[in-house]
């Protein structure tokens, strides 16, 4: 083994005079990843010149991309990742699919989830304010594919890359933009909370909750996400408007719901004791049907 | 007018007789074809019963396989092929690429598992093949032991060499403790040698990182699609049945349940006068005879005694065997000593645990479990073979465990019982039945501080740790 090794040693470092064919084609899709197709066609293209193949290759991804994801549209994507970043008075929730549970896993999906993320969030804190307390943009899939990442090129060629690579079909299902003023605070959580902390949080599951609280609750606005992933309410609720569901377990009126850390109390309990009050809040569930749409028949996954 | 027309028409003495009017033709008809149908009816219902159905043959040692991959690098087509190489000697049924899907009745069952299964045989070995579409799906198959893989075949398409997540897969194998990979690249019509060798080379290192035998895990180079469609039999069929050999040789067959040590989970206990205690249970391996020294086992007691008689059916068994109900008769052991939860084995081969690591599944509402997620430190009640026990779960990597989602958990009885690699669990919470799991590691027992502290409330749990803080 430890001879094998040594011997690619040599020959990657002294391509120019000792390689054969064979290590410029596994030497070309160990530096860029590409298929092996891809490759070979690229070296052939430029008589075995590595570089210059290289650059072919960078050059055509994305055309490759894209001539995937036209091959793959239509595929069903139930998979993929939610992924909620917060900064200052602004917040995004993101969905991006997929079409198994492997690619979600995958670092370069979970890059692709991050910089559409980090668009979005772009998008937000350029324009989305208004005057109310809580100002709420929904963008649908055609819009968020025409959003410019930071590199310039818009989210859909991005997506398009990483078919290329990972080749399954992936969408940019939807996205929320949240901004809020004056003293309201704004957090997010996702489920589960990745092990590394970072400024966007992917998950399958992800809420952000908008309140008001004394100074320092930060935690609060944790937990408060941490019930709404949990418990799913479907909304907030007033005292003395909306009426308790007599059976506990079917409660969706968020201040009626016991609280997921101490069932002991209900969230209004919970809001009392922390002086806090919830304004509004945001919950995606990955794969989730939306009420606007219906789940065609044949979108149930089958096997490959 | 209307009042009386409807009248006149719902009249039942009119009704009969304009039936009878318009109905006369029709009547006799009708009569001749109830005669030709009693006349067909006996041979119908003889078609009905069974007639068909073929014997299950069990000749030969069973295994559990299953393909692993990228949804587009041929996993399904490789399976027809296989199907149609084995139909050729008469040892499979074909397939079409079409017809392995997963079942719709897969769905209708409780837990819903999106799962191809199929069957066939080689000259050696019966196979029962898995094909899952995700890695969840995997999972959920591991742990409600529909059916454990006892080896993979990892398929990776010659033209696009190792996608980045085959590392996701080789790490799901890993996980659901396949140790036997046999590596099937596919597509080679659509590429050239060198090609081929590349990703073999890849491939290898790719398992070596993952912690699999790398250098020597077999790899057979084919392509399922001229398998299936009969063209060049040197890379179509005859890499199929190469394949099936290194399957063959490679994956281990499993040891069958009755040649493993016997094990007698407890499930009811009897005094009989004048003759001793008698503990009854379904046998779940081994064999057991008159005579074995056993060991019982479980709520922290240990008993050793002798069986002095095996019976089944009030009739003495000279051996029993894994799978017979059966009633042991053991040798100086008052009742009240023995328990239900017990369990019976050969001496020193089952231990009390009361810390174990474990893969869980927690069901969704719709199959079963409840709307709210599992929390840390949670009290649940765990039940396994005949025992059940009261047990603090820990969640290890997650803050919560939704309905729908696996985990890692670590378990803490409050009473050792017995517990093994690979056992399989259900946990409840009152009348809801929250998830399954396997255990996946045994831990080492609790000190006396860990057993008090399993009893303490969440205040006390808050308070130590602030303090620890």
């Amino acid at each position: 083994m430890l001879a094998s090794k040594l011997c690619r040693f040599i020959h990657t470092n002294n391509s120019v005079w000792q390689a054969t064919q064979k290590t410029v084609l596994s030497e070309l899709r160990k530096k860029t990843g590409y298929t092996f197709a891809n490759c070979r066609k690229a070296l052939q293209l430029h008589g075995n010149d590595l570089q210059k193949a290289e650059q072919w290759l960078t050059e055509q991804a994305q055309q490759l991309g894209w001539m995937k994801a036209t091959k793959l549209e239509g595929r069903a994507t139930g998979q993929g990742l939610i992924a909620v970043s917060v900064r200052d008075k602004h917040a995004v929730l993101v969905e991006v699919n997929c079409e198994t549970d492997f690619v979600a896993r995958n670092k370069y999906f979970q890059g692709l989830v991050t910089t559409v993320a980090s668009a979005t969030m772009k998008f937000a804190s350029n324009s989305v304010s208004g005057t109310d307390l809580v100002n709420k943009v929904s963008l649908d899939s055609e819009t968020l594919k025409e959003l410019p990442a930071p590199d310039g090129k818009t989210l859909a060629d991005h997506s398009a890359l990483i078919i290329g690579s990972v080749g399954e079909n992936l969408s940019l299902r939807r996205a929320l933009c949240v901004s809020v003023n004056d003293d309201i605070l704004i957090t997010g959580l996702s489920h589960p909370v990745p092990a590394s902390p970072s400024a966007t949080l992917l998950g399958k599951y992800a809420a952000i909750v908008a309140y008001r609280a004394p100074p320092k609750s930060e935690q609060l606005g944790k937990r408060l996400c941490q019930h709404i992933i949990g418990m799913n309410p479907a909304k907030i609720g007033e005292k003395g408007v909306d009426e308790p569901n007599p059976v506990l377990d079917d409660e969706t009126t968020m201040i009626y719901q016991e609280y997921l850390l101490d069932p002991n109390i209900t969230v209004e309990q919970l809001l009392t004791d922390n002086q806090a009050q919830v304004i509004d809040f945001a919950r995606f569930e990955t794969g989730e049907t939306l009420a606007t749409e219906k789940q065609p028949l044949e979108a149930v996954e089958t096997c490959g | 007018m209307a009042l009386v027309s409807a009248r006149a028409i719902f009249s039942p003495v009119l009704r009969l007789t304009v039936k009878q009017i318009i109905g006369n033709r029709q009547l006799t008809k009708y009569r001749h074809g109830r005669l030709c149908a009693r006349l067909l009816l006996p041979t119908v219902t003889a078609q009905r019963f069974y007639a068909e159905k073929k014997v299950f043959l069990r000749d030969k040692p069973h295994c559990n396989v299953g393909t692993i991959g990228h949804v587009d690098h041929g996993k399904t087509t490789l399976t027809a092929a296989i199907t149609k190489v084995l139909a050729e000697k008469e040892m499979a049924t074909a397939k079409a690429y079409n017809e392995i899907d997963n079942a719709p009745e897969e769905k209708a069952r409780g837990i819903t598992i999106n799962v191809a299964h199929i069957e066939y045989q080689t000259e050696n070995r019966h196979y029962s093949h898995t094909d899952c579409p995700g890695h969840a799906d995997y999972i959920k198959n591991m742990i409600t032991g529909t059916s454990q893989m006892d080896g993979a075949i990892l398929v990776v398409a010659a033209t696009d060499g190792a996608m980045p997540q085959t590392r996701e897969h080789l790490l799901l194998a890993k996980q659901i403790g396949i140790n036997y990979i046999v590596i099937f690249i596919n597509k080679v019509d659509a590429a050239d040698e060198e090609m081929v060798e590349l990703v073999e080379m890849e491939i290898r290192e790719l398992m070596t990182e993952m912690g699999y035998d790398g250098e020597n895990a077999p790899i057979i180079k084919g392509s399922a699609l001229c398998a299936l469609e009969g063209k060049k039999p040197e890379i179509g069929s005859e890499s199929i049945t190469k394949l099936l050999e290194e399957v063959d040789r490679y994956i281990p067959t499993p040891v069958r349940d009755l040649d493993k040590p016997f094990l007698l989970p407890v499930e009811q206990t009897y005094s009989i006068p004048g003759r001793g205690t008698v503990v009854t249970g379904r046998l779940e391996r081994g064999v057991l005879k008159k005579g074995n020294e056993c060991e019982l086992v479980g709520y922290g007691k240990v008993l050793k005694t002798v069986v002095t008689g095996v019976e089944m059916f009030r009739q003495i068994l000279e051996e029993a065997q894994a799978g017979d109900q059966l009633g042991a008769l053991i040798r100086g052991v008052k009742r009240d000593d023995v328990r239900r939860g017990m369990i019976l084995a050969k001496p020193g081969t089952v231990k009390a645990q009361d810390q174990v690591e474990a893969q869980i599944y927690v069901l969704s509402k719709e199959e079963g479990g409840r709307a709210k997620p599992v929390l840390n430190f949670m009290q649940l009640q765990m039940f396994s073979k005949t025992w059940d026990c009261a047990t603090q779960v820990q969640i290890l990597e997650k803050d919560m465990v939704m309905p729908g989602e696996d985990t890692k958990l670590l378990l803490k009885l409050f009473k050792p019982m017995v517990c093994e690699q690979g056992q399989r669990f259900t946990i409840r919470d009152g009348i809801v039945t929250l998830g399954t799991g396997v255990i996946t590691k045994i831990l080492p027992p609790l000190n006396e501080t860990e057993r008090l502290a399993l009893t303490e409330g969440k205040k006390a749990r808050e308070k130590k740790l602030a303090k620890a803080n």
